[in-house]
């Protein structure tokens, strides 16, 4: 055990603060903001993922054959750390980078990573991910999304839900029913659609923050080349596996961490400012002792990453440890975004317009978008039984 | 960076749960409730596995080695409800290794290796608690050595202890430091004390003009880091053996809930059931992760080893309080009879809650350093 870092580690280091404080604009995070506008504010992160890309920090721990470094896990931390520091602005192409690079790497025939993996890489193609549909929630091999072989391609029909970035994708990747008379599970498969092809309608759905995210997405007679299927024929199922494992994994919860510690730091800022009474927020005792446990929580979700990253370095088999992930990072930032509203106290009742708001709203928006973590990928509901049956072993 | 144990040091692990399986069991620990709590088969068993030897230096006779390959070790000792005052004269080996003079060094750690000294903190009081800041006895000047007056609580195994390593502030500038005193000394009195844990022994010890020399000083000259050290080190081990305990009662849960029979199904195929003992590994899991990450910094000194070690004593505490708590409602009536052995699992963790800071005491240490670390950013 050694949480020091190598005189490589430390040369990595200095070079990425170098790189990310000359590229973000002069004055970012103090009198620079990302739009307030959503659109805007979602090319300027993809605008920002594309600089890190032609920096040479986009992917880094992917394989040098597909365009990455081969960076360790290691640098990979330092890298997550160094942005963090610096407020830098999430990406747009998260499904693409943390999903679909993944599952091809794992799944994908040698021509589907030459074909999709470097426009991952660079952000040219932003991915969205086709897995929920209106019946098909937590119960997601419920599936009816059906495609039918018609020469080499097939054809799709139904509809998607909760498609996030699908108003701004290039590519999807969707689980489809390949076999109705197979038993649920069994009947599925994974296809790779180009957002271009008639016969897709995209509907963004408004979120309980105001922002739409993501869509409800209409397949009619969409034509798909059967060369985009993943796996084989009806082996769907599997795959969606890896996918989730990696959604749920501790790569994604490293990259999620660096936004709740650039809040976190927000936070304790905005509570020695606010007042209660004739004294500052940050000095109520009981409000301390609420903060300190977000400041404890956030900390740990870091070193439980580490910790799976650890064993990840010796090839280790993700065992417990990365299956808990998900269920403690979300549950904690939801106590995190509620401490934060107690904070503001009656200011948390200002819109992010008003000039009254502390912190410009953040820690409102970030509240109501906290509300669908435990949801998404997997509902703590769902992760709670996959724990108690798949690790604890618990009877069905 | 690696967040990880060699694997020698889980090797250590699995042979000193092998062992604890063989010769120790709640049964046996049942039986510590009569006589003076002791159970010397254990104790020279412990020694011959090498438990006490591992921090003491090479030089003493010892391993040489550090809390990293301890934290394992203390995690068994809750797991197995080990009775002190093992991982008490651990505490006290790391403290003398790294601030007694080469005398106290050359006088004491060699018996600990071998098992034949046992050395216990004496760091609490009735008003103060374990902090440091709040030590009220004081160890006045006299003719070559010091006389201490004050009263500690709660002092584990002062009756079986060789040496009791006590805080006190020194001569007229009160100055914290760490006194060895021998339980037998004059002016010294003892009172057992009733227990949460009955399976468990400690004293009141009360120092009425109690000489000592100055040699008798951990250093010779008092040093407050010293004292930080022991309360620190003593936290760190508490929320080691607070993580064995609870993942100890996980087990005990998931078990019983998969013979438990009720409507016609194992209670565990229940989702209320599932879904308890899901919250309760997410929580034994980030407890491993607080607490082997709070021996590595204080092994090293890292910088954020004080925020490492109350991250690791507030997370595990609330944790342990959680998953306790858990395990003996999915046992349900059963879980409440005094033959069943969850109870002691139950007090020796809510023992250990309170010991060394408790879970308030260590976030207001980790927002004061956060604070700090903002304000100089």
């Amino acid at each position: 055990m050694d949480f020091n870092f190598s005189p490589e580690d430390d040369a990595f280091r200095h070079e990425a603060r170098a790189w990310i404080s000359a590229s973000l604009p002069e004055g970012w995070g103090r009198t620079v903001h990302e739009p307030e506008d959503e659109t805007e504010r979602y090319m300027s992160r993809l605008g920002w993922e594309k600089k890190l890309f032609h920096g040479g920090w986009a992917g880094i721990a992917w394989p040098k054959e597909y365009g990455g470094r081969g960076a360790t896990l290691v640098e990979q931390a330092i890298l997550a750390e160094e942005l963090a520091r610096a407020g830098a602005p999430e990406g747009l192409n998260i499904i693409g980078h943390n999903l679909t690079a993944p599952t091809l790497m794992h799944n994908g025939t040698e021509a589907q990573r030459r074909r999709f993996l470097p426009k991952i890489l660079s952000s040219e193609e932003v991915w969205c991910q086709g897995f929920s549909e209106p019946n098909a929630g937590s119960d997601l091999a419920a599936v009816r999304t059906t495609a039918v072989r018609d020469g080499d391609h097939f054809v799709v029909n139904g509809q998607k839900t909760w498609t996030s970035f699908a108003q701004y994708a290039q590519w999807c990747f969707m689980l489809v029913r390949t076999d109705t008379e197979a038993p649920k599970h069994k009947g599925i498969s994974f296809l790779l659609v180009d957002m271009s092809t008639p016969g897709i309608t995209v509907r963004p759905l408004r979120q309980i923050s105001g922002e739409s995210e993501f869509n409800e997405t209409f397949f009619h007679d969409v034509r798909v080349p059967c060369e985009n299927l993943v796996g084989g024929l009806n082996e769907g199922w599997k795959i969606a596996m890896t996918t989730l494992a990696h959604e749920r994994g501790p790569e994604d919860a490293l990259g999620r961490q660096i936004r709740f510690k650039r809040e976190l730091g927000r936070l304790l800022d905005v509570a020695k400012t606010q007042k209660r009474g004739k004294r500052a927020a940050i000095d109520d005792p009981a409000l301390r002792q609420k903060i300190a446990s977000s400041v404890i929580e956030v900390e740990l979700m870091r070193l439980n990453c580490l910790r799976s990253f650890s064993k990840m370095l010796q090839g280790k088999p993700l065992g417990p440890e990365s299956s808990f992930q998900k269920l403690y990072w979300s549950h904690m930032a939801q106590r995190m975004y509620e401490t934060a509203l107690e904070t503001l106290g009656p200011a948390a009742a200002l819109g992010a317009g008003d000039p009254a708001t502390p912190a410009r709203g953040m820690f409102q928006t970030g509240f109501l978008q906290s509300r669908a973590f435990t949801i998404y990928s997997g509902t703590s509901e769902i992760q709670r039984n996959i724990i108690a049956e798949r690790v604890l072993g618990m009877p069905k | 960076m690696n967040f990880d144990f060699s694997a020698e040091q889980y090797m250590f692990q699995d042979s000193v749960r092998a062992y604890l399986a063989d010769a120790w069991s709640v049964a046996r620990l049942r039986r510590l409730m009569e006589g003076d709590g002791f159970d010397a088969t254990l104790w020279h068993g412990l020694t011959d596995l090498g438990l006490l030897s591992i921090l003491v230096p090479e030089e003493h006779g010892g391993m040489g080695l550090s809390f990293v390959d301890l934290a394992l070790v203390f995690e068994e000792c809750g797991r197995a409800l080990v009775p002190g005052p093992a991982v008490e004269t651990m505490i006290a080996t790391d403290v003398l290794a790294r601030f007694g003079t080469q005398e106290q060094k050359a006088a004491l750690l060699p018996g600990i290796a071998t098992g034949r000294i046992k050395v216990v903190p004496a760091v609490v009081e009735a008003d103060g608690g374990s902090d440091p800041a709040e030590v009220e006895t004081i160890a006045s000047d006299a003719a070559g050595g010091w006389v201490l007056n004050g009263r500690k609580i709660l002092v584990p195994y002062a009756g079986l202890a060789d040496k009791l390593l006590v805080s006190a502030r020194f001569g007229a500038t009160a100055a914290l430091g760490l006194a060895l005193v021998d339980p037998t000394r004059a002016g010294l009195t003892l009172r057992p004390q009733a227990l949460f844990d009955p399976s468990s022994r400690a004293c009141e010890v009360i120092f009425d003009n109690v000489a000592i020399g100055s040699e008798d000083v951990v250093g010779a000259a008092p040093i407050a880091a010293s004292v930080d050290r022991v309360v620190d080190a003593g936290a760190m081990a508490a929320a080691a053996q607070m993580t064995g305990i609870a993942a100890r009662m996980l087990d005990l849960a998931v078990d019983y809930a998969a013979q438990r029979v009720q409507f016609g199904r194992p209670i565990g195929s229940f989702q209320a059931i599932k879904h308890r003992c899901a919250d309760m590994m997410v929580q034994v899991e980030t407890s491993r992760t607080a607490a082997y990450y709070a021996a590595w910094a204080l092994s090293c000194d890292a910088p954020e080893a004080v925020q490492a070690v109350s991250m690791a004593k507030a997370y595990c505490g609330d944790a342990a309080r959680f998953v306790c708590n858990e395990a003996l409602q999915i046992h349900g009536g059963v879980g409440f009879a005094w033959d069943l052995d969850l109870h002691f699992y139950l007090r020796r963790a809510k023992t250990l809650e309170y010991s060394f800071g408790d879970a308030s005491a260590h976030r207001e240490r980790v927002l004061s350093a956060a604070l700090a670390a903002r304000e100089a950013a």
